[in-house]
């Protein structure tokens, strides 16, 4: 066990703080601490443009290996760049999905084909993507996908029918990745493929959906008689259940540092604001700021513990259950912090804006990629070896 | 940032588990809690055997040198098993205050062999604690004296005590209320030397608390999730159902993130880092929260079985419900990390983690 940072450790953060005050200037400035298309000040052309930024300095893919493209970063490094990223306020990434969550899913399961069309483009910033997986009817019962895909063989093409749901930042994205009954009549998990598809065409359309927030991060995407090659199946046809879970696992991974960081940026919003308004000084808020503080501490000491043990052990499924909860009740310690000028919308104040922001987005955590009651399962079969429920579904 | 322990430390900690298991049993326990039987020198010579009494002395002096990241091992196995005998005020708090003497004092080469072969026990008198665990077999009681300048350090042959046992709900304890003089003979250490050898002692004991609390949440875990398994209504195991799965994935979420905190803090303690104390205050709150939430839900979780004297749940509970309590109680040591995390000048950019590193 060793919790001190190496001295190449403190150089590289060092490093990283460097470009960030350099880079996240000029017409980038307006990005600091942006969340993304939920925000009314989101300017995706000008996200992008910073995404290209990071990529020519190579901060993106920083943890693919170098045979694909990436820099190799250990694991330490990796850490330290996803924590002095947010800390300097840099704006919720982009190409998030397709850097984090698809890439290594396509270095682990794509064909070389695959993989040396689609890296690149997301290497460079170019290309950016989303994940098609929930539906109107299957959300926690995920296996209950409908939308369908037929092999159109004559023109070698996959022909896809349906919808999906809560797509995150599809509206800006040029790829989906989709899970799709490809094989008809199948049940449950079987006859499911991934599919990599384009957006930009006309069997597909892309509507927003608008959150409590007010903003719209996540969207519908309707399908039909949309189209991709014969040959972008992620993994073999049929057995897409198995690659979707396995990308879901990278959800686990190391970005979740950067988050991290993220909530140390909101939970320092909130002292903030307890300093200003006196709040600061009521014993019971005080006592409840220090709880939200230690909590925090710990989901990083668990993180960096799973993460060091290759995120493979037990305590990797308790994780999104415990940072959603986090948050859920840092957002009812903002508004409580906030007080009756928590009520108030206009924009006079952009500290409350931005905490009033962080207590409206915060109910969407416990929801999100799994809910709680779905999360408890998980750990409770998974973790605990308890007794599977049987599932049954049309 | 590395949390892993070493294959030696892992294969240590699973020599002793397994040692545990079968040396003491359930059914040992509950011979202890019912006999009134308290400890037995024949257990405490194969713990010895096993090297745990002399995992914190100096190799110098017989030990096997190791320390705080060794006992955060260690102590979950203390409470996994619920052991009643007070070891770790031995082997792991005495030989901490006795190693902070200066090298060749005359009580390092007096007792630190003798911890190391199991043949003594030492009993631990901190300010914090109203009473002494296991004062009536102590060889020798190492006792806090607070004075103006700090706290000095005595060391009282047992014979110099007179002591008033006190029955615990969890009646593997043996408390005592010691009645003792301070004086010239008695003194080891003066108040300004003494001080910080017991501010460190408290955190040490803080993480032997908490580490036994993991345990003892483990075992409430694993104690619930067999039962759950087996015991069947509607005509299946009250396991499969989501109510019952979703008391024990709090728990053992809870727990995964206890552990860290305790490893953080241990860490902590064996580089000697400044914030320790912030540390180890955080450790045994986190772990304690843990065990509290694993007897509620186990209980639960074992129904109508789990209110008996019967079955064995309830000798964990009390338990970890008693080390609560013990080296300073909730309160206190959020006390303790109010005090470094809100202080006015520090709220900005609140405590230890404020660099995140």
């Amino acid at each position: 066990m060793n919790l001190t940072e190496t001295p190449e450790e403190r150089t590289f953060r060092a490093e990283v703080q460097a470009w960030m005050a350099a880079h996240l200037t000029g017409e980038f400035a307006a990005l600091r601490g942006c969340h993304g298309p939920g925000e009314e000040r989101f300017d995706a052309a000008l996200a992008k443009r910073w995404e290209q930024e990071l990529a020519t300095a190579g901060w993106v893919g920083i943890g693919w290996p170098q045979a694909a493209g990436g820099a190799g970063l250990p694991l330490g490094k990796q850490i330290i760049f996803h924590e002095e990223y947010v800390r300097a306020g840099g704006p919720g990434r982009l190409g998030h999905i397709g850097e984090q969550l698809f890439a290594p899913t396509l270095i682990d399961f794509g064909t070389p084909a695959q993989q040396a069309r689609f890296l690149p483009g997301i290497r460079a910033g170019r290309e950016y993507w989303a994940q098609g997986y929930s539906e109107p009817n299957a959300g926690s019962d995920l296996a209950n996908v409908r939308t369908r895909a037929r092999l159109d063989v004559e023109r070698g093409e996959w022909v896809i029918d349906g919808q999906k749901v809560w797509t995150s930042w599809a509206q800006e994205a040029d790829w989906i990745f989709v899970l799709a009954r490809t094989e008809e009549g199948s049940q449950r998990h079987h006859g499911l493929s991934l599919l990599l598809v384009p957006l930009h065409q006309p069997g597909v359309t892309v509507r927003p959906i608008r959150q409590m927030t007010g903003g719209a991060e996540f969207n519908e995407v309707f399908f039909d008689g949309a189209r991709t090659e014969g040959s972008l199946h992620l993994g073999p046809v049929g057995e897409g259940w198995k690659v979707a879970m396995a990308l879901l696992g990278y959800e686990r991974g190391v970005s979740t540092l950067g988050q991290q960081a993220q909530f140390r940026h909101e939970l320092d919003l909130v002292i903030a604001a307890a300093r200003a308004n006196g709040a600061a000084q009521d014993p019971v808020l005080r006592q409840r700021i220090a709880d939200a503080a230690l909590r925090l501490a710990t989901l990083r000491f668990h993180a960096l513990r799973v993460l060091g043990a290759g995120g493979a052990s037990h305590a990797a499924y308790t994780a999104k259950y415990a940072w959603s909860n986090w948050r859920r009740d840092l957002g009812q310690l903002a508004a409580d912090v906030l007080g009756r000028a928590g009520d108030v919308v206009r924009a006079d104040d952009a500290a409350r804006t931005r905490l009033q922001q962080v207590w409206l987005s915060s109910r969407a955590d416990t929801i999100y990629a799994g809910t709680n009651e779905i999360q408890l399962n998980l750990i409770a079969e998974r973790a605990l070896g308890m007794p599977r429920e049987e599932r049954k579904g049309p | 940032m590395d949390f892993t322990f070493t294959e030696d430390q892992i294969a240590f900690r699973d020599a002793v588990s397994r040692f545990f298991m079968t040396e003491a049993a359930p059914e040992q326990l509950r011979e202890v809690w019912e006999t009134g039987a308290g400890r037995s020198a024949a257990l405490r010579k194969k713990i010895a055997e096993q090297g745990l009494t002399a995992l914190s002395v100096p190799e110098a002096e017989g030990g096997l040198g190791m320390g705080d990241i060794d006992w955060a091992l260690m102590t979950q196995e203390l409470g996994y098993y619920a052991i009643p005998d007070s070891l770790a005020d031995t082997a792991y708090l005495a030989p901490g205050l006795l190693a902070g003497l200066p090298a060749g004092h005359a009580l390092r080469a007096q007792w630190l062999p003798r911890v190391v072969d199991g043949s003594c026990r030492i009993a631990i008198g901190h300010p914090v604690n109203p009473w002494v665990a296991d004062a009536h077999l102590a060889d020798l009681l190492l006792m806090a004296h607070p004075v103006a300048d700090g706290c000095e350090l005595h060391a009282v042959p047992r014979a110099k005590v007179e002591l008033t046992v006190l029955p615990s709900i969890d009646a593997s304890r043996r408390l005592f209320e010691v009645r003792w003089h301070p004086d010239t003979e008695t003194r080891v250490l003066d108040g300004v030397a003494g001080a910080p050898q017991w501010a460190a002692t408290l955190d040490r004991a803080a993480l032997n608390v908490g580490g036994q609390a993991i345990g003892l949440a483990q075992r409430m875990l694993d104690l619930a999730t067999d039962y759950a398994a087996q015991r069947k209504q509607f005509g299946k195991p009250i396991g499969s159902f989501q109510a019952i799965k979703h008391h024990l994935a709090d728990v053992v979420t809870e727990i995964e993130f206890a552990r860290p905190v305790l490893y953080r803090a241990a860490a902590a303690l064996a580089a000697g880092e400044p914030d320790a104390s912030v540390r180890a205050s955080h450790a045994k709150l986190a772990c304690a929260a843990a065990a509290w939430t694993a007897a509620r839900k186990a209980i639960q979780v074992h129904g109508a079985m789990g209110y008996t004297w019967e079955v064995d749940l309830q000798m964990f509970m009390k338990r970890a419900w008693v080390l609560d309590a013990a080296w300073g109680d909730r309160a206190f040591h959020r006390a303790r990390l109010g005090a470094a995390l809100l202080d006015a000048e520090t709220l900005p950019s609140i405590g230890p983690g404020t660099t995140f590193a």
